[in-house]
């Protein structure tokens, strides 16, 4: 035996099913977008607005590159230098690692520049 | 649109196309969205244009790794932060959404419904509106980014740069705020009614 709710219990306690018509109407009013009233000039005004340069990073300086390259001509320079002085035929220690720094130069280089990355 | 949006950035950072095309493609969802965050028409003109000018200055770095919207949202919380605090130095009171005479819950009415069912609809609405605004800064924007601009877990989360679960969590415990807090309201409501009659 189920006594009747009287009004204001009913009031206290909302039904599930209140609860989950409650739940629809909130998402439904979250998701209900406010139209703004935007000028129609506001674009306009926001380009006028912007400096005359562009952002400095735009332009890419390119420092690690120039590094690379560098590092790549002295390697070389320095294993000439080397080659043109040793009095043994074949490749020292010294002279093999400079080659290989050599070529781990000039192969990051070349992905650098043709974009393999 | 992922391809169209990157495509106007890369062209930009490429050629001299218009940033103007830019503004004009994202002004609508730009000021939409600092509305329903700083629940305010105050200011709106220059906060939608602090967000661009930001864009503006932040192209250079944007690498394409999220579409341009994305990374728009994530400015344009930041700008509603900056005046969130703003508001809380000055201590001032803000006008709300619904005081302006044009508000824009005038135009959600329905045109088949009766006058009564638009007036408890805009009501609501306005509570709805009311509520949102008592809750963190962070539930209202996870529940405006999610509920009004439909965007998807895993956007919110870039553009917040906070991990999927507590977008979760604070979605969740957003809308339980709103529920209970809206429940509440109405419960007075029923209880004014009832002594009333």
């Amino acid at each position: 035996m189920h006594e009747p709710l009287n009004p204001e219990d009913r009031s206290q306690s909302p039904s599930p099913f209140d609860s989950e018509h409650l739940d629809q109407r909130i998402v439904r009013a979250l998701e209900t977008a406010p139209q703004p009233q935007i000028r129609a000039d506001f674009a306009a005004r926001v380009a006028g607005q912007l400096p005359a340069t562009r952002p400095v990073s735009l332009t890419p300086r390119h420092y690690g590159q120039y590094a690379t390259l560098i590092g790549a001509v002295v390697t070389l320079a320095a294993l000439v230098i080397l080659s043109a002085h040793s009095t043994r035929p074949s490749f020292g220690l010294l002279e093999s690692l400079l080659f290989a720094q050599f070529i781990a130069l000039a192969v990051w280089l070349s992905v650098w520049r043709y974009g393999l990355r | 649109m992922k391809l169209s949006d990157n495509l106007a950035v890369l062209l930009f950072l490429q050629t001299d196309f218009s940033f103007e095309q830019i503004v004009q493609d994202h002004q609508a969802m730009v000021f939409r969205t600092l509305m329903r965050l700083t629940g305010s028409r105050e200011h709106i003109d220059d906060l939608a244009q602090e967000v661009f000018l930001r864009l503006y200055r932040a192209l250079p770095a944007f690498r394409g790794e999220a579409l341009l919207t994305t990374y728009l949202y994530r400015i344009t919380v930041n700008v509603a932060q900056d005046e969130w605090k703003r508001r809380r130095r000055d201590d001032r009171t803000h006008i709300s959404l619904s005081d302006d005479t044009s508000g824009w819950e005038d135009r959600l009415a329905h045109p088949d419904r009766n006058a009564e069912q638009q007036i408890e609809e805009r009501e609501f609405q306005q509570a709805v509106e009311e509520q949102l605004q008592q809750l963190s800064h962070m539930e209202r924007t996870i529940l405006v980014l999610y509920h009004q601009e439909e965007r998807t877990y895993e956007q919110i989360a870039y553009a917040l740069g906070m991990p999927i679960g507590t977008i979760r969590t604070h979605l969740h415990r957003g809308r339980k705020k709103l529920r209970e807090a809206l429940q509440q309201r109405q419960t007075q409501e029923r209880r004014a009614t009832c002594t009333n009659h």
